[in-house]
Order: C-alpha cells, then sequence, then structure tokens
C-alpha cells in the first residue's frame, strides 16, 4: 500500500510539532492513543480568550505515517479557526484530504478525537460549558 | 472462516459406515483416517473447548497422533487416504501450536465464539475509543519521548546513563503491568470454563479488553527493549 503524496509531505515535513505550556490558562491539551496500532498523539491549543480564537496548535505523534499526517493536518486546519469552528472537523475531511485507505480511517479518528480532547480541556479549564452537545457526540 | 462453537454433526465414516463425531481424525471404530472436515481445534484432540487444559494431556496426544498420520503409515493405503494423512497433520501442527500458547488459545475461543480480536477491529471507522488504554496515556507518552530521545543521543553517539536507567525503570513497571494482565486474564479463564452463557458473554468482554490492552503494553515493551537493547 502507497502512501498519498499529501500523506508523505506531511510526514516529511510535519507541521506544528512541539509543545506548548500545559500549564497555562490558555492551553488545552489532548492526549489520546490508539491500542490496537499502539499510535499516541498529544495535540495542543493556544486560544485566545477575547475571540476564542485558536492561535497556535502543536502536535507530537508517535505512530505510523497516516497518523503523524492526520495530526499534522489537524494543526494546520484548526489555526485561526474559533474553537466552535475547529470541533466541526470530521475526520471524515481528513480522511478525503489525505486519501487515506480504509484500514488508516481509525488515524484521522484519532486525529479528530485529539482536537475534541484538546478543546475538551480548554473549555474545562477556562469553565467554559460544553457547547453543541449534537456536534460532540455525533457519530464518526 | 473459523468453525463456529456448535457440538459437532456426526458423519459416517467413509470405510465402515459407522457414525462418528466429525472432527475425529480417526474412525473410533474401524480406525481408518478421516479426511479434515473442519471441527474446532478443540475437538480434533478429543478435548472440551476450554481455556484451561491439560498441556501436558495435550503434547501427549499430538506425538500420539502425529505418529499415526505418519506418511510411512499409508506408503500402501489409497490415494486418498494418502492425501487426507497429509491434510490431517498439517490441521493437528495448527491446532497444537494454537492450543498450547496461553494466549493464542484464549484468542482462538474467543474468535470461535465470535469474539473480534486485534487487527480485525482496527481498521472499523468507530467511536470506540474507550479501549484505548487511557489510564497510561501519560506514561505511554512520556515513553516514547523518552524513547525518542535515546534513539536521537544513540545517533550522536553519545550516551545518556540518566535516561537509560529512567527507561529501565519504565521497563520495569511495563513489564509488572503485562503480568498484571496476564493474572487477570487467567482469573477470567476460570469464569468462562466453569460458567453458563450469561457468564461467558461477561468474561469474553473483558478478555477481548484485556487483550487489547496486552498488545498494547507488549507493543511498547518491544520499542522499549530494542532500543535498550540496540
Amino acid at each position: 500500500m502507497a502512501y498519498s503524496d499529501k500523506v508523505v509531505d506531511h510526514y516529511n515535513n510535519p507541521r506544528n510539532v512541539g509543545t506548548l505550556d500545559k500549564s497555562a490558562q490558555e492551553v488545552g491539551t489532548g492526549l489520546v492513543g490508539a491500542p490496537e496500532c499502539g499510535d499516541v498523539m498529544r495535540l495542543q491549543i493556544r486560544v485566545n480568550p477575547e475571540t476564542q480564537v485558536i492561535e497556535e496548535a502543536k502536535f507530537k505523534t508517535f505512530g505510523c505515517g497516516s497518523a503523524i499526517a492526520s495530526s499534522s493536518l489537524a494543526t494546520e486546519w484548526i489555526q485561526g479557526r474559533t474553537v466552535e469552528d475547529a470541533l466541526a472537523i470530521k475526520n471524515t475531511d481528513i480522511v478525503k484530504e489525505l486519501s487515506l485507505p480504509p484500514v488508516k480511517i481509525h488515524c484521522s479518528v484519532l486525529a479528530e478525537d485529539a482536537i475534541r480532547a484538546a478543546i475538551g480541556d480548554w473549555k474545562k479549564k477556562n469553565g467554559v460549558a460544553e457547547t453543541a452537545p449534537a456536534a460532540a457526540t455525533s457519530a464518526h | 472462516m473459523l468453525k463456529t462453537l456448535e457440538s459437532a454433526v456426526p458423519v459416517a465414516c467413509w470405510s465402515c459406515s459407522v457414525a462418528h463425531n466429525d472432527s475425529t481424525l480417526f474412525c473410533p471404530h474401524c480406525s481408518k483416517i478421516q479426511p479434515p472436515t473442519g471441527g474446532d481445534y478443540f475437538s480434533a484432540f478429543g478435548m472440551k473447548p476450554h481455556l484451561n487444559i491439560d498441556t501436558d494431556a495435550l503434547e501427549r496426544e499430538f506425538h500420539r497422533l502425529s505418529r499415526r498420520l505418519h506418511p510411512d503409515r499409508f506408503a500402501r493405503a489409497s490415494e486418498n487416504e494418502k492425501e487426507w494423512s497429509l491434510a490431517d497433520t498439517a490441521l493437528l501442527n495448527d491446532a497444537y501450536r494454537t492450543l498450547k500458547d496461553p494466549l493464542r488459545r484464549t484468542e482462538y475461543l474467543l474468535k470461535l465464539n465470535g469474539a473480534e480480536i486485534g487487527e480485525e477491529h482496527a481498521g472499523k471507522d468507530r467511536k470506540d475509543t474507550s479501549r484505548a488504554p487511557a489510564d497510561l496515556l501519560e506514561e505511554v507518552f512520556e515513553l516514547n519521548m523518552q524513547l525518542e530521545e535515546m534513539r536521537m543521543a544513540r545517533k550522536m553517539g553519545e550516551d545518556d546513563p540518566a535516561l537509560h536507567q529512567s527507561l529501565t525503570e519504565a521497563k520495569k513497571k511495563f513489564d509488572g503491568l503485562l503480568e498484571e494482565v496476564d493474572q487477570n486474564l487467567r482469573a477470567q479463564w476460570n469464569t468462562w470454563d466453569a460458567g453458563d452463557e450469561a457468564a461467558r458473554q461477561g468474561a469474553q468482554k473483558t478478555m477481548v479488553a484485556l487483550l487489547d490492552r496486552r498488545r498494547y503494553l507488549s507493543n511498547l515493551l518491544r520499542d522499549v527493549n530494542e532500543t535498550l537493547g540496540a
């Protein structure tokens, strides 16, 4: 199975690899894992408290090329979006963009989960109520 | 394709026509070899589908049946019988390898009972992230960071004794967790073997989760061992 050009590109030049200060008030951290393949993904966001815009996103992923590409793409997409807009990103969008084969769909699910986890952590820290439950619980 | 866990259907022996259990390798009446009609691995050895098995008895039975299936014994037999002896031998070898290993035996029996294990459900589009060992994520992530650091240091030709030390400690901890999973699995074996259908379903669910956790831990430990041993 060959990786698509976009996966290879993200894998070779991952965007936004790094760490944000976990303890900072405006930083949300999402840590997710897939037991089948052993992938672990950490995605962090720094949110502007005034505008709720994600000004910075960083990730670190241990896993296959698709998992790295999915999280790299996720950080690229959520930067500049508001928190609510970022929650609208679906794993299927990632699948489409990266042309992931069926066996790698769980990598995109992981990336979506990581976005949700990071935003959830930020909301909890900042006392923001979980809005739009329909979006948060919708099936992948 | 795996058979389901149903009682074997009696079939007639091709030679003496006496009905016997379909997974018997030899007719109990006339002792003629039977074609592998594919019962489950347990019944090939005349065993109940249990997780606690007598592995000594399994080994003895394997050697006894292997001898009976030896090609020399079929030198003057019909072409059919020759062919069956080879097919039965292949089946017997697969069955023995699967049943003697506690983990493979557990996975095999759970799959027979309809469970989806490991890679089979990995690719599915699903929401079930509860399978991830959430309690371990932090430690797993930390460990991966250290492994990466260690590999980088090695590449540069450096050795970081402190890092080596902390990886060795992590290895010990994860070895212990693996041991814990194995103990929990064995406890579930008893529930499975003794239980009714409802108890089995519960035990099965628990064991599938334990096997997931085990796979995760052993993959991680493999990486740690590789990095430490490199």
